[in-house]
């Protein structure tokens, strides 16, 4: 069984990451199900209901079939006990942790903010060490777990989804972002990036908006800054799109704030793409090996726009690195057949 | 650790702006400079008194809830009045924090917001019901449409007080009666520390040593917030009819309730040329006005229970003084202070105004005792020390608060599914997990 949240209508990597997994499980020979509990996190309060309502779930059996073993992958589903339970953690609830105290934190924004934020850290310190293994989404994520609930967790990367269909084409003159449109991705950085290049630097952005407002915003930050003819909102695009967009990108700039994991970077790679991030942006710093499969700017408009500016000129420096990054991904076991193995050893 | 500090600033007309300003000092030095941000609704507040502190203003309905949540820690002070204390409570209740209790009965506060602020009578009798039952909520309502004869009954019956605690991480309290009242509770961590009082030098107040080589007339002082409690009718009364009254002089510092009934009272007992109403002065005049007096009048009854600011200051001027023997009052060292019983104020006020004609050195013991026990004991350090202790005991409480708060909005929902009051097997289901998530196994809290 495998133990996730939804969040109504929003879909992301994590949900292709439950999916992942559930196939891949399915694929090894096992019955693998989804569960996913329906999350909601404000007011605070609220947060604290859907924790004890993990806490109040029995998927220990189901009509009298055992369950094997359950994998929690995100908060609070993590918290829902099990005697044989592996947990995965995909990422914190990040406003109790690393944004509490940040401009994307909401948490700290509600008068009762630090009793909740107490009680996530302790249900988190408290019941992620009861689980028979633990393991994280990156590097990052574990880092985070060991810094702030003093508890260790092995980095278990995965592909991305339909990792094996990604292909690599002439690339054209744009750089692709594809990414849902929302403040931790940081869309606007890169847009405000654009109005401090040199080259004629354009960008395509792929992505539904979060909230309708974004997108707004995103668009009247272009216009403001005189660089509306460089960019292309494309909003949600199929599969297939995306992959023919990668494709033909000439580099993929993603430079969110303190990414988990980041299929982005992965894809970039698998399409043979050279990867632009930032110095700050968390799990694609996992991947992106500064100078040699992509480059590592700092989160500043002028750092990002001298990066941008240096791959849109040294086009074939561009292919160069986005070869080595195909072949860095080649070289480091990132399978699903590999993820089974470690969560059923 | 850091901290938000609420409190009413100075020039407020409450002693606990000089609270504030007697611990700050000591509490910035134990925790540093920049660990302490007080918190004001005030429009203006004392910037000289307050140099180098962070100082910030909110505003009801406009809180920069992000700022106050990067403390670790709020704490808020809370007293009877409403205008000082209004605010402040409802922030506590919001966001909880460790309260500083500086009333036990806390019936006025809750008495001047629900009532006259929001025009809410029917949420005050709520609130009663909710303490102190149904009798309370019928008590209170016969009596409450008579508040000014009825105001200190309903206080002393229906304090209030678990509902300025009620989202708290626990309670401050200075002295061991209130602490004793409110440990039955059980429902918060709760401390006791002796309210902090700097001692001036001596030296620094002249006419402290040398007021009792002077003969009469004795000066006798009483000041502060002189309302109905502060016995001030016994007081004039036992004045006008001691025999030997011309060896005193009374002076009253301070707002006064209802100053035309006092002004009439004293000239129809004669006493226009024997007592001085003075109003309200600057801190320093009032100082001098201790440092020169021989008596203190410091009657509480009834009494809001706790400990008494103006008590230390009279003991900060090694001035003797006569209390009520009620309430943190009755705690008193009987050396370092002279008792007057509850409902025998004039007797006793006599008695001892005749023990202080005949042997006015006695006295000057007593003072010289009490300002002893200030030193001992009310230290604005070592307050400061158990402050920060009480503080880090709230921290440590959150996951229970958090813990109790969800079994009750959890027993709610299932007392209205199932219909029943005592949902027996799914309470205790839900109190288990409850206490799995957010109670420290390690730690047994």
């Amino acid at each position: 069984m495998i133990a996730t949240v939804q969040v109504p209508f929003i879909r992301g990597g994590a949900e292709a990451h439950a999916e992942g997994l559930r196939n891949a499980l399915c694929a090894a020979g096992h019955e693998a199900e989804i569960v996913a509990v329906p999350f909601k996190w404000y007011p605070p309060e609220k947060i604290l209901d859907h924790m004890l309502a993990c806490r109040l779930l029995d998927l220990t059996e189901v009509a009298g079939t055992p369950v094997d073993l359950l994998i929690g992958l995100r908060f609070p589903a993590y918290l829902i006990p099990h005697p044989n339970k592996v947990i995965w953690i995909l990422h914190q609830h990040r406003t109790a942790y690393e944004l509490w105290d940040h401009a994307l934190g909401d948490l700290i924004t509600w008068p009762h903010g630090a009793q909740v934020r107490d009680a996530i850290r302790q249900a988190d310190r408290q019941l992620i060490p009861q689980a028979r293994a633990v393991f994280a989404n990156s590097r990052n994520v574990a880092d985070r777990l060991k810094k702030f609930c003093y508890i260790e967790a092995a980095p278990l990367y995965h592909p991305p989804p339909h990792a094996e269909e990604f292909y690599c084409a002439e690339a054209e003159d744009y750089f692709f972002f594809p990414s849902r449109l929302c403040l931790p991705k940081r869309q606007s950085l890169v847009v405000e990036a654009l109005a401090r290049t040199r080259q004629p630097v354009r960008v395509v952005f792929a992505g539904a908006a979060d909230h309708a407002s974004i997108r707004k915003e995103l668009s009247s930050l272009a216009a403001k800054l005189k660089v509306q003819k460089r960019v292309q909102w494309l909003d949600r695009v199929t599969e297939k799109e995306k992959r023919r967009l990668y494709a033909h990108a000439l580099a993929v700039v993603y430079p969110p704030l303190d990414e988990d994991y980041g299929y982005v970077t992965l894809e970039a790679m698998l399409s043979s793409k050279a990867a632009l991030t930032c110095a700050d942006s968390g799990g694609p710093l996992e991947f992106v090996r500064d100078g040699e499969t992509g480059l590592v700017a700092a989160a500043t408009p002028e750092s990002l726009a001298a990066a941008m500016d240096e791959l849109w000129k040294d086009r074939e420096g561009a292919r160069r690195m986005g070869e080595a990054g195909r072949a860095a991904y080649e070289g480091m076991n990132i399978s699903w057949s590999h993820v089974v193995d470690r969560l059923l050893a | 650790m850091k901290l938000n500090w609420f409190s009413p600033l100075p020039p407020a007309g409450t002693d606990i702006a000089q609270f504030t300003l007697r611990v700050l000092p000591a509490l910035r030095r134990a925790l540093g400079g920049g660990a302490v941000t007080v918190w004001t609704d005030q429009d203006k507040w004392d910037e000289k008194q307050l140099a180098g502190v962070d100082v910030r203003r909110y505003r009801s309905g406009a809180v920069p809830w992000m700022e106050i949540n990067k403390a670790d820690l709020s704490v808020f002070n809370i007293g009877n009045n409403a205008q000082f204390h209004g605010a402040i409570w409802q922030i506590s209740r919001q966001h909880p924090g460790l309260i500083i209790l500086h009333d036990t009965h806390l019936h006025h506060l809750f008495y001047h917001l629900y009532v006259e602020q929001w025009q809410d009578a029917k949420e005050y009798l709520r609130q009663i019901a909710k303490y102190y039952g149904e009798a309370g909520r019928r008590d209170a309502a016969r009596r409450m449409h008579n508040v000014a004869q009825e105001v200190y009954y309903l206080s002393e019956q229906y304090p209030l007080t678990p509902l300025a605690l009620e989202n708290s991480l626990g309670a401050l309290v200075h002295s061991p009666v209130a602490f004793d009242l409110l440990r039955r509770a059980r429902r918060w961590p709760l401390a006791y520390a002796p309210l902090p009082f700097p001692a001036a030098p001596l030296l620094e107040a002249p006419g402290s040593l040398e007021r009792f080589s002077s003969g009469p007339p004795f000066q006798l002082i009483l000041f502060g917030y002189i309302g109905r409690n502060r016995q001030l009718g016994a007081i004039l009364q036992a004045l006008a009819e001691f025999e030997e009254r011309e060896q005193f002089r009374l002076h009253i510092y301070g707002e006064l309730t209802d100053q035309e009934h006092w002004a009439a009272q004293i000239r129809e007992l004669g006493l226009r040329r024997l007592v001085q109403l003075r109003g309200f002065v600057p801190e320093a005049k009032l100082d001098a006005a201790l440092s020169a007096a021989h008596l203190a009048i410091n009657l509480r009854y009834p009494t809001m229970g706790e400990a008494s600011g103006s008590q230390l200051r009279i003991w900060s001027h090694a001035l003797p003084s006569l209390v009520s023997e009620t309430g943190w009052l009755a705690t008193l060292p009987a050396a370092a202070v002279a008792f007057v019983r509850p409902s025998n104020e004039v007797a006793d006020l006599q008695a001892h105004f005749r023990d202080f004609l005949s042997d006015p050195q006695r006295f000057q013991q007593i003072g010289e005792q009490g300002r002893r026990v200030l030193l001992e004991q009310h230290a604005p350090d070592v307050y400061a020390r158990a402050l920060i202790e009480c503080a880090q005991m709230a921290e440590r409480f959150r996951p229970q608060l958090i813990a109790r708060q969800m079994a009750e909005r959890a027993g709610t929902k299932l007392a209205s599914m199932l219909k029943v009051n005592t949902p027996d097997m799914a309470a205790s289901k839900v109190g288990c997990e409850i206490r799995e998530l957010l109670i420290s196994a390690n730690t047994g809290d």
